[in-house]
């Protein structure tokens, strides 16, 4: 039985490869299409610095190297909202497109939007995330990352493997990893 | 027009009705003898009880119905819905409250005044947008996934539908019950459904990606909320052509209309911008709680209402001051996509 998984697991990198290959002769396009539902995953962390020093590296939207998996950021844009976008790109070689699309230095909240879907790289699509720092005591920081999303599968009898519960997973991951990235980043110094 | 007549008459006893309420209040505020303050008491000992406006809000994530009083602000019923409730309309006279389960593939209807789920229809694909006809006898269900807008009649049940463009997200029926608007949202253009012979009599192209839609007191225009063009496009029902667009906030999703005024919930730009109904000119931008959605005035249209996903909370706004006059916490997910108030009985 464990055997025959293995292979169907296998048999589907295969043909996802076999799909990056061909996504990527195609112009990046944003995926527009998505379902009903909405979903929300909301993680957040302490960070031991003061929300001016943890906002200065967040609010920072074309120098994200701290990002996970980043090797570089390419910039764009005027560094405003619904102007500014980066290009993040990954030391595994793909590419994540993002836009700002808020950022409010009195309140401490970043917005941001991923441009086009990769459901191989985040079984979600129309990613959309809002970054919220708060006092907390002892002179640190809250870090809140909220996103919203849908499922990989733009509508309804999602696969298994592109449905609701795998998308929460995903990006309940990512934001952690998130989170953790940017802890390391700001209390290094 | 004899509806017409008799929504002005309505409006007019209100009105009287409330001065009149005013006027004693005032006069007990300012030191009336104690005889009249015991009838005041008495009269309220008596009276039944009287309702606040409510608001149903279609709580997603929460998969249940909020019911927020809109005198206190505040949360006082849960209705679990399941099937991820997003679409709802509530009746005109108030007595039910439809909503719809995407992901469940089904439409409650709920008994407003008892707050108790009376039935729960099947309805095929993705039933998103909801609206009911002015005489609550019909209801209209837009089927995102289905090319269709779904007619179900109350009284035997029976389904027929009608087809449309793709992914149909808003619905609103106008006053006067002759014709349905559909926001055909990946068509970029509006459907227009004469109710009479539920045929699809015209598609209008608007903007970019139109989700909400709303039809004014008089049937006369048809406003739809264009999430990818950031912008408002008005249409006129009669002439069938889009007649002006106003440039809102970053990915606008709800059209409302109250004291003359256009109010328009922009997703990503936290806020809520101001038109003037009759020259078109923006008036304000009001900043709101975390990416709003459902929008909705209330009767006498002294109020808008505006549903925030990511903050969970319905926030009051005045319509003519445009100050914030309260916010309610709501259950995860607040959608309230549709005609979500309940004017108090």
């Amino acid at each position: 039985m464990r055997k025959g998984s293995a292979n169907i697991a296998v048999t589907r990198r295969l043909f996802l490869g076999a799909a990056a290959a061909l996504a990527s002769f195609l112009p990046i396009t944003a995926l527009a299409a998505h379902g009903a539902s909405p979903l929300k995953v909301v993680e957040t962390t302490i960070v031991d610095a003061p929300p001016e020093k943890v906002w200065a590296v967040v609010s920072d939207f074309a120098r994200a190297d701290w990002l996970p998996g980043v090797a570089r950021v390419e910039a764009s844009g005027d560094d405003v909202p619904d102007q500014a976008r980066r290009r993040l790109v990954m030391a595994d070689g793909g590419a994540i497109e993002e836009l700002l699309t808020k950022r409010d230095a009195e309140r401490m909240m970043l917005g941001l939007h991923r441009e086009g879907d990769d459901v191989k790289r985040l079984p979600a699509t129309n990613y959309t995330a809002l970054i919220t720092l708060r006092p907390a005591e002892g002179g640190k920081t809250e870090v809140e990352w909220k996103a919203r999303f849908y499922r990989g599968h733009p509508t309804n009898d999602p696969p298994p493997e592109l449905n609701d519960d795998v998308a929460l997973v995903a990006v309940t991951k990512l934001q952690r990893a998130y989170l953790a990235a940017l802890k390391a980043k700001v209390e290094q110094r | 027009m004899p509806a017409l007549v008799a929504g002005i008459h309505a409006k007019a006893m209100r009105r009287v009705a409330r001065k009149a309420a005013k006027r004693f209040a005032l006069a007990w505020m300012a030191g009336s003898s104690p005889a009249m303050t015991a009838t005041l008491f008495l009269s309220i000992a008596i009276a039944p009880p009287v309702s606040a406006a409510e608001a149903f809000v279609t709580a997603q994530g929460a998969d249940a119905l909020s019911i927020v009083d809109l005198a206190k602000m505040e949360t006082v019923a849960t209705l679990p819905i399941g099937g991820k409730p997003a679409g709802i309309a509530v009746s005109r006279d108030g007595a039910r409250a439809f909503v719809t389960s995407p992901e469940g593939k089904f439409l409650t209807i709920v008994d407003a005044v008892t707050r108790k789920i009376e039935k729960r229809i099947p309805v095929e694909g993705g039933p998103l947008g909801v609206a009911a006809s002015p005489d609550g006898k019909r209801v209209y269900v837009a089927d995102l996934y289905g090319r269709r807008l779904v007619e179900i009649d109350l009284a035997s049940g029976a389904q027929r539908s009608v087809g449309v463009g793709a992914m149909a997200s808003g619905v609103a029926v106008a006053p006067d019950g002759k014709i349905i608007v559909v926001a055909d949202r990946d068509d970029n253009a509006l459907s227009l459904i004469d109710a009479a012979t539920f045929s699809r009599v015209g598609t209008i192209p608007v903007g970019k990606h139109p989700f909400g839609v709303t039809v004014d007191a008089s049937s006369a225009r048809a406003y739809s909320a264009n999430v990818e063009s950031d912008d408002v496009s008005i249409v006129d029902l009669r002439a069938r052509k889009v007649i002006a667009t106003l440039k809102c906030g970053s990915r606008p999703y709800t059209v409302a209309l109250a004291k003359g005024r256009i109010f328009v919930a922009n997703q990503h730009g936290d806020s809520v911008s101001v038109f003037d109904a009759e020259t078109l000119a923006p008036l304000d931008t009001l900043k709101v709680g975390e990416y709003p959605e459902g929008l909705a005035a209330s009767g006498d249209g002294a109020r808008v209402y505006v549903a925030n996903w990511f903050s969970n909370e319905l926030w009051a706004l005045d319509a003519e001051t445009l100050k914030v006059l309260g916010k309610a916490e709501t259950g995860d997910g607040p959608r309230a996509f549709g005609a979500f108030i309940r004017d108090a009985d």
